[in-house]
This record gives structure tokens, C-alpha cells and sequence, in this order.
């Protein structure tokens, strides 16, 4: 049965690929865009995911194993090549806001035996819990490196009474042998949506943000939807001439700064990274 | 979603009956079941009360001074997260790390449930009615308390927590009111105040086309740092402007610099002088500049200057001639700038570069006038402490009560605040945390937490007129055995002076009635509850102001060449201000814990920063354990590699090494405070905090590094984090 | 037989069995032990709530409209229990049955401000979110259908009943038995759709 999933899952696959115009007719497909110029690296949207969506606090001995469970993360690089090219950072830390791309042909998703993981008709990697066996395929297969899986039963330690108040019950508190991943705070998604179709309208642009997106104090993250031609971010990335169904991306002219993370990689990411910017003669 | 017209007293009755005795799902059902869980009914809600619904009530995080405007979602009786209240100027509907973490503190499971009384056998629960009858034994009206006797001491407090303090120091005939705080930046504003009239200006960053900040983490530890971050978005939107930052350790702000200098520590000043120096090379900036100031920089040409900060003299030229295109500029000091033994001038040497840039009244402008200066922040210092250190130590100080303040865990070992503390006969601690300064009371009071009681705040940095900030609860009560901080000084007020007091049943009435006398300030015509209630509502009420202007003065600096590192103490040492962990105060909060800091990545420890040339010559590799040995004490932490460093400095950040504070702090990391040096700024008496030297020894010991980096920090070629040069980049054509 | 015959015996047994399930997914569960489909119970146990709340007499005889009590439920996710102030709202004004001993205990919470500790009959899973508002904006405010027919899809006939007892699978077959059917978009019209099937619409 597994074995049969993951054929028909890598043939289609292979044959499927996001494709012009392909939620013109949705009325959602989410997105983000990331100003790595505006970001300042201060762990904000790191601690509101950490608040939204019951994310265990695994304590040092597991983060040492690199069993943390942070959905979003900021990365810190110290230069572009593979060593320092002067004794200082003179030009600052490079900081980096990584998290699930929700990727439109998303490498995760085809080797899933199970079919735990899938595309949501809104452009999302789903990813269900009481599905999963924890054969842990997925996130041997995203190069983002963000899929956590649960090595231990966390509501069994995580959360000493009375912090368990504080979850969140729109959000399952997953339990040992599963994996887990950022949503797009899709409850948040889910809560807005449901009520916009009770008012029989779409959900308005800003209506409903990602918990990060929300905090973050300078504003870098953009999220919403952009089968909205009209919304900020759809905007951005036509602006940023970033199209979500090519592989690489033809730019106008020079100094535009919109970019996919491992796009050679045909992975077709849902954020665009807008390029960090120094003044270099400072 | 927000409040709608309510009694917010009533609102919380409700929940008190139904709210908080509604039972929780249980983590991982997984099964289809029928008559396993309860469901309970709400007995008489509000009608906007829907289960399944969150509310979102206003009100201000006290995580720190900040006064950042937040709300909290509310959902049957529970508060789930905080968001920033977008009614509030300073934090625009935006919120910190640290703000979030405020419902953990709240939902903490190492809170103090009772009140604890000092027995033989040490600190042992006791009942309210115990405790009250020991506050009224030795507070009460019968108290023979005087004056100096009884001491208050605090941290920073603002609002009617500052004012019912002031208050009850009152009864005594007593001022004694201490402030004390740890990362005190009072040589700052002290400087700030000698040179422009005002201790903490309002810095237009948004304005500025370069800020050259020596030392100041606006964006992470700052005076208002959602705010700062706010202001950073748009100054980094077209026409963009340039950061230089000039630090011995790589800061959160500095990790975000398009320039960044190490400097050798405390030489800070003379830099500024130095490019002051070439600034007034050109006569634009020279003209009308008083002939002091042309003296007092004449002998700081670039190479001097050099020489002894270790700022290349081209930087020296660059940074002036930068400074020279782009104006409006902004020039700002930090705690690496103060902390020294003529922290003083150094500060004022670095604002001087302000007045000759005639920043004033551009990027630069003093706070508006406080209409209600009673209400304003007490801004803690170190000399506060020590003096009244001495008073206790001197056995002068009959009754101290402590209040959002731990010295015992702050103070270097050089103030053996907890000695001082036996000296005194009566010691009350007001506490959600035991934490080691409570534990050296005799009476310790368990508060409720930030969200569960009323308040005021009125916040150091106003960025626009001044906005007075209420704290309202979140949710019901979690400990029927805590109380509100205004709750017990009410009531033994109402003892002592009842003719003024005894109208008010409690906290929440006193505030209201206050609030309410303060309506005319506010020039609004509603009626008192329909005042109160927008107040509440709004999270706030803001007072109009207009920014004031700003002086110019040239107060008298002694900038000596600081001493040459001995071979007894090679390396200067940087205590470094986490934005999450402060002075220590949040490390019992787990999120903070395994929220890596940015600049290292490193979790839930205490390391020492050595720049990786450094640490070649010496052989040592990362992780390897080592002794950091002051005059004063000695600590021992992991080698951390870390590039953004001055080679001739270490650091170890602050916060971690608790003895006393939950099972989340407790054993986590070395504290730093215990090593620093007995040396003072010659001005204000306050600790130089960055003016220690140590010496590194290896123990033969290693331990790896518990971090979020991965084995390189290098991007190795692929598109990560990709830099444009700003002169490439269109930010002007972008959405 | 060989692994790909079996499977296919199993399909076709499935389709049968569903076809037979599908065909009327609205009837009651069948009696106590027997199973649906996909092997949940079909009728749930008997509940013992701290008030034998009598539905037949609200609901039933007095023909009271369920989302009288049950106000939260096209408002919200989830249905809640009705207000304690809802059942006062009525019965502090009926004189006649004050004296009896179910009504005499619920004056006893209510004059305690106590909650009614009632328990959950309609339990799902703590990963699967079932919305109310949405089903019942979709059938009884825009197609139209009867409030007792619209939850009763789920929850049975409750007017017949005292308190409220499963008589639902509430399993996910269950659940997608009906998505998959086509139903009216609106009154009066002859447009159908189904429901949604993204994964993400019921696990969260």
C-alpha cells in the first residue's frame, strides 16, 4: 500500500508542476514576502510561533541533538562564501528567517508512504498528524531543513502544570512519532476564511496575518494571498518580478531584489526573500 | 473583537465562576467519545462572550519599561497570546519576544502561591491573615518606623504603582524611595542632560540619513526597542539610510550596520572627538562653533586618535566624511560608551558630535512636557543601591521592602547587598518568583502576575506627547493566595492614614478614581465611566504634547588614554545585555531560554566570546571551558568563536547564573555580575560595567556548545541571504 | 487467493457496505453493538448528565427551535452548552413545574452561580475540527432546510430523546460520506455542490 502511494505520489510528481495562472480561479493561494533589509534578527516571530502553535520548549540536552521544534528559525551567517573574507563582519550579521516555503512542487510531499503530507488547494504543504507514521522521509527530503519531528512525548513534559493553560485549542498538541511543521498559522487561516464565506466574500487583504507576521517589529514579513491580484503581496511579487511558476526568475534590470531560496532546486517556494541591502562604502 | 462596552469588573465575576472552572481538553484524545470530558456552562456572560471565540482585551506589557500597548486573546477564561495593540504609539500593534513571553510568565509553574514567613526552618508557607497581621505589627499605625528607617526599594516603577508608593513612604515622613537598576543607564543620561538639557531625547532614527551609534542596541535592549524597530523599518525605506555602528561586541543593532567598527573599550569618546576633529577640518561646520569645543578637540587628529581606539585613521576619515554628505545625522551612545571610569565624558564626547552636526531640532528633540510628572518612571542607578547598601550595612535601615528589583543576584560581589540584608530586622519581598533577593526576606508576598492585575504605566521614551498606559487583568486569578502589589500597599494604607484611604475597597477603585480626576488633563468631555471605560477599552489615554527644544552645553571632560592591558589581565571584559534576558529577571521563562540569541545562536548556557584569532594564538577551539578571572571573582564558561568581537576583549552575556528563580533559571549558566571590578564612573558614582580586565585560563575541559548554527556560518556559495549594494538597490520604485 | 484479488474483494465490499451507508446517511445509528462501515460504534453509550435534561419536552412537544438554547453554534466552531441565564431566562417565569426535582436542581446552580457540570456526548478527537456555524449557515440559512433536519444530520433525533446520546459514527468516513454527496447550493435552486475535502479543512 505505502509502497504504491509513493510511485503514484513521485509520478505525479513529476508530471505536475505548478503551471501559469494556476490559482487564478482560487480564490486563495498564501504567500510571503521576507525584507531581509528590514529584518533585524530579533527572535520576535520566533517566540509568537512558539505562542501560536503550542510549540514544545525542548530543554538543552535535546536542542544539543538538534531536536528543537522551532517552526521558524533565524538563521546567522557570517559571509556569502565559504570563509570569512576579513578578520570583522564589517558589514553586520546576515540574518535569516527560515521556515516552511510551502513549496508548489515541495520535495516533501511525494515520498510521504503514508500521504500525511499534501497540497492544500490554497498553496500549502498540509501536513496531518493522525496520519503520520513517522517514517520521517519528508524532512530527510526538504532542503530547508524545516520539518521537526516529535522524538519524545512532549505533553507528557513540555508544558508542567499550570502552563498547559496558556495552549492554544485551535492548534493539536502533537504527541510522540509525529512530524510537524509551520501551517501559515492555518487555524488562523481556517478561522478567517470560514467566516468570510458565511459573509459570502473572500477574506480582505491584512484581514488574517501569521502570528510572525504580526509581531515582527519592522514589519519584514508580508503574508497574504496572492491569487488577489490586489493584495500587498501579490503585488510585491510581481514587483519583485517573481513568478511563482518559473525556476528562475528573469529580472528587468539590475537591483531588483526579490529572490526564492533554492530555486534551482524546481522546488517553487511560496516566500520571497527580498535581498538584504548595505551601503558597501560606509 | 475588541472590548465592547462593559463593566470589566463584572465581566471577570463571570468568568470567575464559570471561565476558570471549565475543564480543558486533554492532549492527545484521539478517539470518537461520548461522556468523558465535561463541558461546562457559562452562568451569566457577557453577550459578545462566544465560546470558541477569542476576545482581545488592551492592556501594557510589563515585561519591561517600555510600555509597549498590547492585547490579549481571551478564550473561555484563558489568555492565549499577547499582540501588540495597534492604538498604541509606541508599540503600533507590534510585540517583542519578550512581550510574548509575558503569558509564560504569568502561567508559570514555578510562581509563589502563598505568602512565606521566615521560621526556624527557613522561609515556610503562611496564611494572609498571618501575613497581614505581621505587615501591621511592624507597618501598621502603631509602627515606631521613621524616616530613613524604612526603605523602599524597587526597580523602575511609573504610574499609580510609583505614586501609592510615594504615598506610603509618606506616612513614614520618609522619601526613602530606592530605584535600582541593574543595567542602569543614568551616566548616559546624565551626559545627555549636561549637554543638551535632557536625559533621553527623542531620536527622530526615521529622519536620519546616517546614524553613527557607538554602543547603543536600540533595536534589541534599548530604551524602547519595538518602538526603535519600528522607526529602523522606515529609516531603511528610500532614500535609505546608513547605519555605522562602533562596539568592542557585535550587538543586535551592530549585527544590523552597514559599517561596523570594534573599538577598544572605553576609548569611545576620543574617537568622537577624533572625528569631530576632522569635521571641523570644514569650515561649514567649524564656523559658529564656540572656540572650547575647537580647543577641546584640537589635539585629536586621526592618527592620535587611531593609535590608541584601534579605528584605522581612514575609518576615522571615512566616518566623518559620511558623516559630512548625509544630514540630517543622528548620533547616539550606549552602555559600552558609559560604562567606564569617565563613562561621563566619554557619553558627552559622542553627543558633542551631535550639537557641531546641529542635529538638534532635526533628528534630535527633547520629550514632551509631562503633564502628570508624579506619574513618570523612577529610572534606577547603581550609586542608589550602594548608598543604601551602606545605610543597611550601618545598621540605619529598620524595615526594607523590595519590589521588582533583585540585587542580591545584580550586584557584584564588591556589594554584598545580601550580608547588608541581615542587618535589617524587617525585610518584605513582593514577588511572583521567589528569586534570590526573596530569599533573604523575612516576609515574602506573592503578586499577581502582569495579567491579572490593574495598573498604570507611563513609560520613560514618549515618542509622541505622552501616553499614560493601563494595565488591566486578562483573565481571573490563577492563585486565590496572590495579590495585586497596589491591593496590599492599599490596605496597610488604609491603616495608617484611613481618613484619606478608606473610601476606596480596593486597587482597581483607587486607580479608577485617579484616572478619572486626571479626565480635564485630557481635555475629553465624556462622562467619567464612559472616560474610564474608553481608557480601558483603548488600553490607554494620550496626552497631546509637542516636542521641546533642545540645549546646547559644553560641560568639562576628562578623556585620559585608558591603561594598557597588563599580563595580569590581558583582556578587557564586555558584560553583554541580552534583549530577552536583560538583567536577568526572564531567565525563568522557557521560551526566552531556548530562543537562541541572534548574534551566537547558543541556548539555555553562559559562554564566553573570544574572537577566533584570538582563540588561535591562545589553542582554544569552541567549547573548551575557561576560567574567566577578574580581581574580584572568577567564573567558568564555554569558549564561544565569535568573529564580531575586538581581539583584545571577551564577552559573556548577562542574565544566566540564577540560584533562585525556578526550575527554568536555576543552574542555567554562570552569573557575570559577581566578577565585575569595583570601578566607578568619576561623575555619577555609578559601576563601570564594561571597565573589568580578565584573564582567560584553560581548564583542559570541554563541553560542546549547545547552539542553533549549524557546523558553518558561512552560505557557502548558495543564495541564502543574498546583499545588494545600496547603490544598486531601487528601493524608491518598491511596494 | 493472491494479495491484488483480495484487495479488490475488499474494495468491492467497501462499495457495497458504503453504498448501503451512503444511501441514507441521515437515519439513526442502528442498535446498541452494531457497527457502521468503517467500524465505529453506531450508537454511542448511554450518558448520565447531572440533570436528565428532557429534549423531548423542549425540542419535542414545545416545538422550541434548537438554536433558541444552542445560540452558539451558528456563531462559532463550537456549539458550547447553552447559558445557565437561558434555562433561567424561561423557567424563573414558569411557575407550574418549579417544584420539581430537576427543575429545583438547576435553581440550585443557578443560585450558587455555579456552571453545570455537563458531560460531552459529541466528542471528536482533539485533532479534528468540526465547525457548526459553517454547516448550518450552508443548510439551514442558505438551503433552507428544517433546523431539526439540519442537526440532526449529526446529531440524531434529539427531539425524541431525554438527554442527548450518540447515535452518529462522527467517523471520518462518516464525514466524508456526506462532503461527497451533491446538495443544494441555496433554496429554490438547482445548482449542487459538495463539500470541501482539503485535508486541513477538518485536522488542524
Amino acid at each position: 500500500m505505502s509502497l504504491s502511494n509513493l510511485i503514484q505520489n513521485w509520478n505525479s510528481f513529476r508530471t505536475r508542476r505548478p503551471y501559469e495562472g494556476q490559482y487564478d480561479d482560487a480564490p486563495y493561494k498564501w504567500a510571503m514576502v521576507i525584507d531581509l533589509d528590514a529584518c533585524i534578527g530579533c527572535n520576535a516571530c520566533t517566540v509568537a510561533c512558539y505562542a501560536e502553535n503550542n510549540l514544545p520548549v525542548v530543554g538543552k540536552e535535546r536542542f544539543g541533538k538538534g531536536q528543537a521544534m522551532h517552526w521558524i528559525r533565524i538563521e546567522r551567517y557570517w559571509g556569502e562564501g565559504d570563509a570569512m573574507t576579513s578578520e570583522f563582519p564589517d558589514h553586520g550579521a546576515q540574518y535569516l528567517p527560515m521556515l516552511c516555503q510551502q513549496c508548489e512542487a515541495a520535495p516533501c510531499e511525494p515520498v510521504c508512504p503514508v500521504g500525511a503530507t499534501h497540497h492544500s488547494p490554497d498553496g500549502l504543504n498540509t501536513q496531518v498528524y493522525n496520519r503520520c507514521v513517522g517514517s520521517r522521509y519528508c524532512s530527510a527530503n526538504c532542503p530547508y531543513k524545516v520539518r521537526y519531528f516529535n522524538w519524545w512525548n512532549y505533553p507528557d513534559r513540555a508544558w508542567p502544570n499550570p502552563l498547559e493553560l496558556q495552549l492554544n485549542p485551535d492548534v493539536t498538541v502533537r504527541s510522540k512519532g509525529v512530524m510537524e511543521k509551520c501551517t501559515f498559522c492555518m487555524q488562523r487561516l481556517r478561522a478567517g476564511m470560514d467566516k468570510a464565506k458565511t459573509e459570502g466574500r473572500i477574506l480582505a487583504d491584512g484581514e488574517v496575518l501569521t502570528a510572525c507576521a504580526q509581531a515582527c517589529p519592522t514589519s519584514a514579513i508580508t503574508f497574504g494571498n496572492l491569487a488577489d491580484k490586489k493584495s500587498k503581496v501579490a503585488r510585491m511579487w510581481k514587483n519583485q518580478q517573481v513568478d511563482l511558476a518559473k525556476d528562475s526568475q528573469e529580472k528587468s534590470e539590475e537591483g531588483i531584489r526579490g529572490y526564492r531560496i533554492l530555486e534551482e532546486l524546481n522546488t517553487y517556494p511560496s516566500i520571497v526573500y527580498l535581498e538584504r541591502v548595505r551601503n558597501l562604502e560606509a | 473583537m475588541t472590548m465592547s462596552n462593559l463593566d470589566r469588573r463584572d465581566f471577570l465575576k463571570v468568568l470567575g465562576i464559570s471561565g476558570a472552572a471549565a475543564t480543558l481538553a486533554g492532549c492527545g484524545h484521539t478517539s470518537i467519545e461520548s461522556g468523558v470530558e465535561e463541558v461546562m456552562s457559562y452562568v451569566h456572560p457577557q453577550d459578545f462572550v462566544v465560546p470558541g471565540i477569542g476576545v482581545f482585551y488592551a492592556s501594557t506589557c510589563a515585561q519591561c519599561g517600555s510600555g509597549c500597548g498590547i492585547m490579549g486573546k481571551v478564550r473561555e477564561g484563558r489568555v492565549l497570546k499577547l499582540e501588540g495593540n495597534p492604538e498604541s504609539g509606541i508599540s503600533g500593534g507590534k510585540i517583542c519576544g519578550l512581550g510574548q513571553a509575558g503569558v509564560q510568565a504569568h502561567y508559570n509553574p514555578d510562581r509563589l502561591r502563598t505568602p512565606m514567613y521566615k521560621g526556624e526552618g527557613g522561609l515556610t508557607p503562611v496564611s494572609w491573615e498571618t501575613a497581614h497581621q505581621i505587615l501591621e505589627q511592624r507597618l501598621g499605625p502603631n509602627s515606631p518606623l521613621k524616616g530613613e528607617q524604612i526603605a523602599f526599594l524597587t526597580g523602575g516603577v511609573s504610574g499609580h504603582q510609583r505614586v501609592l508608593l510615594e504615598n506610603f513612604l509618606e506616612t513614614f515622613d520618609s522619601t526613602h524611595h530606592v530605584t535600582y537598576d541593574a543595567l542602569s543607564t543614568a551616566t548616559g543620561r546624565a551626559a545627555s542632560k549636561a549637554i543638551l538639557g535632557a536625559e533621553q531625547p527623542l531620536w527622530n532614527i526615521h529622519k536620519a540619513r546616517l546614524i553613527l551609534s557607538f554602543g547603543n542596541d536600540f533595536l534589541g535592549s534599548g530604551v524602547s526597542p519595538v518602538y526603535m524597530a519600528r522607526q529602523y523599518a522606515l529609516f531603511r525605506k528610500a532614500p535609505r539610510g546608513t547605519l555605522i555602528q562602533i562596539e568592542p561586541r557585535m550587538t543586535l543593532t551592530g549585527g544590523n550596520a552597514d559599517r561596523w567598527y570594534p573599538i577598544k573599550p572605553g576609548t569611545e569618546g576620543i574617537l568622537a572627538l577624533g572625528i569631530a576633529h576632522d569635521l571641523l577640518q570644514h569650515e561649514e561646520f567649524s564656523r559658529g562653533v564656540p572656540q572650547e569645543i575647537l580647543d577641546l578637540v584640537k589635539n585629536y587628529d586621526r592618527d592620535a586618535v587611531s593609535d590608541i581606539t584601534g579605528i584605522g585613521s581612514d575609518a576615522v576619515r571615512l566616518i566623518a566624511a559620511q558623516l559630512w554628505n548625509n544630514t540630517p545625522s543622528l548620533v547616539i551612545a550606549g552602555p559600552s560608551v558609559e560604562g567606564h571610569p569617565y563613562g561621563f565624558s566619554n557619553a558627552a564626547a559622542v553627543q558633542l558630535l551631535n550639537v557641531i552636526l546641529g542635529n538638534r531640532g532635526q533628528t534630535m528633540e527633547g520629550q514632551a512636557e509631562h503633564p502628570f510628572p508624579q506619574l513618570t518612571p523612577t529610572l534606577g542607578s547603581y550609586h542608589a543601591l550602594a548608598d543604601l547598601n551602606q545605610k543597611m550595612a550601618a545598621g540605619k535601615t529598620q524595615a526594607l521592602l523590595v519590589y521588582g528589583t533583585n540585587p542580591v543576584f545584580t550586584a557584584p560581589s564588591h556589594l554584598p547587598f545580601g550580608e547588608s540584608m541581615s542587618n535589617v530586622p524587617f525585610k518584605v519581598a513582593f514577588v511572583t518568583h521567589m528569586d534570590e533577593t526573596a530569599g533573604h526576606c523575612d516576609l515574602v508576598l506573592p503578586l499577581l502576575s502582569a495579567l491579572e492585575d490593574f495598573g498604570t504605566h507611563v513609560a520613560e521614551y514618549q515618542p509622541d506627547g505622552v501616553e499614560v498606559m493601563l494595565q488591566q487583568p486578562l483573565m481571573e486569578k490563577l492563585y486565590p493566595e496572590s495579590k495585586g502589589y497596589g491591593d496590599i500597599l492599599l490596605e496597610i494604607l488604609k491603616k495608617r492614614k484611613p481618613e484619606a484611604y478608606a473610601a476606596f475597597p480596593d486597587y482597581y477603585s483607587y486607580l479608577k478614581t485617579a484616572m478619572v480626576k486626571a479626565k480635564p488633563v485630557f481635555k475629553v468631555s465624556d462622562s467619567d465611566d464612559h472616560f474610564w471605560e474608553d481608557a480601558l477599552r483603548n488600553g490607554l489615554v494620550k496626552w497631546n504634547g509637542k516636542p521641546t527644544s533642545l540645549e546646547a552645553k559644553l560641560p568639562a571632560l576628562t578623556l585620559p588614554k585608558p591603561a594598557e592591558l597588563t599580563t595580569d589581565y590581558p583582556f578587557y571584559f564586555v558584560p553583554s545585555i541580552r534583549p530577552d534576558m536583560r538583567d536577568g529577571r526572564h531567565a525563568y521563562l522557557p521560551w526566552l531560554q531556548e530562543s537562541p540569541e541572534t548574534m551566537t545562536t547558543v541556548v539555555w548556557d553562559s559562554w564566553v566570546e573570544i574572537h577566533p584569532k584570538t582563540a588561535e594564538a591562545m589553542q582554544i577551539k569552541e567549547g573548551d571551558i575557561l576560567q574567566i578571572q577578574s580581581a574580584t571573582g572568577s567564573v567558568r564558561a564555554k569558549a564561544y568563536l565569535f568573529p564580531g568581537i575586538q581581539p583584545d576583549t571577551v564577552s559573556m552575556p548577562l542574565g544566566q547564573g540564577h540560584t533562585q528563580l525556578g526550575r527554568f533559571a536555576t543552574g542555567v549558566g554562570v552569573n557575570p555580575y559577581k566578577i565585575l571590578d569595583p570601578i566607578f564612573d568619576d561623575r555619577t558614582g555609578e559601576l563601570a560595567m564594561h571597565a573589568t580586565r580578565v584573564a582567560l585560563r584553560k581548564t583542559g575541559e570541554h563541553q560542546v556548545v549547545v547552539k542553533d548554527e549549524g557546523p558553518t556560518t558561512f552560505q557557502n556559495g548558495q543564495k541564502l541571504v543574498a546583499t545588494l549594494s545600496a547603490d544598486q538597490a531601487k528601493l524608491s520604485k518598491e511596494i | 487467493m493472491n494479495y491484488g484479488k483480495r484487495i479488490f474483494l475488499w474494495i468491492v465490499l467497501f462499495w457495497i457496505g458504503s453504498a448501503q451507508v451512503f444511501a441514507e446517511p441521515f437515519v439513526q445509528g442502528g442498535p446498541i453493538g452494531s457497527q457502521t462501515s468503517d467500524g465505529y460504534d453506531a450508537l454511542g453509550p448511554v450518558v448520565e448528565q447531572p440533570i436528565e435534561f428532557p429534549h423531548n419536552t423542549h425540542a419535542g412537544r414545545m416545538q422550541i427551535n434548537c438554536m433558541y438554547c444552542h445560540t452558539y453554534a451558528r456563531r462559532s466552531n463550537v456549539s458550547g452548552i447553552p447559558r445557565l441565564d437561558k434555562c433561567m431566562g424561561c423557567h424563573n417565569l414558569i411557575e407550574g413545574v418549579k417544584d420539581r426535582p430537576r427543575i429545583k436542581k438547576l435553581f440550585e446552580y443557578w443560585e450558587n452561580k455555579q456552571p453545570i457540570p455537563w458531560k460531552k456526548v459529541h466528542d471528536l478527537p482533539d485533532f479534528v475540527r468540526f465547525n457548526h456555524e459553517r454547516h448550518i449557515q450552508r443548510f439551514y440559512f442558505q438551503e433552507k432546510r428544517p433546523v431539526r433536519e439540519v442537526c440532526g444530520y449529526c446529531h440524531g433525533d434529539i427531539a425524541s430523546m431525554t438527554t442527548a446520546r450518540r447515535v452518529k459514527a462522527l467517523s471520518m468516513g462518516w464525514c466524508v460520506s456526506c462532503h461527497q454527496k451533491d446538495h443544494l447550493e441555496k433554496a429554490g435552486s438547482t445548482v449542487t455542490s459538495h463539500g470541501p475535502n482539503d485535508c486541513w479543512l477538518c485536522h488542524k
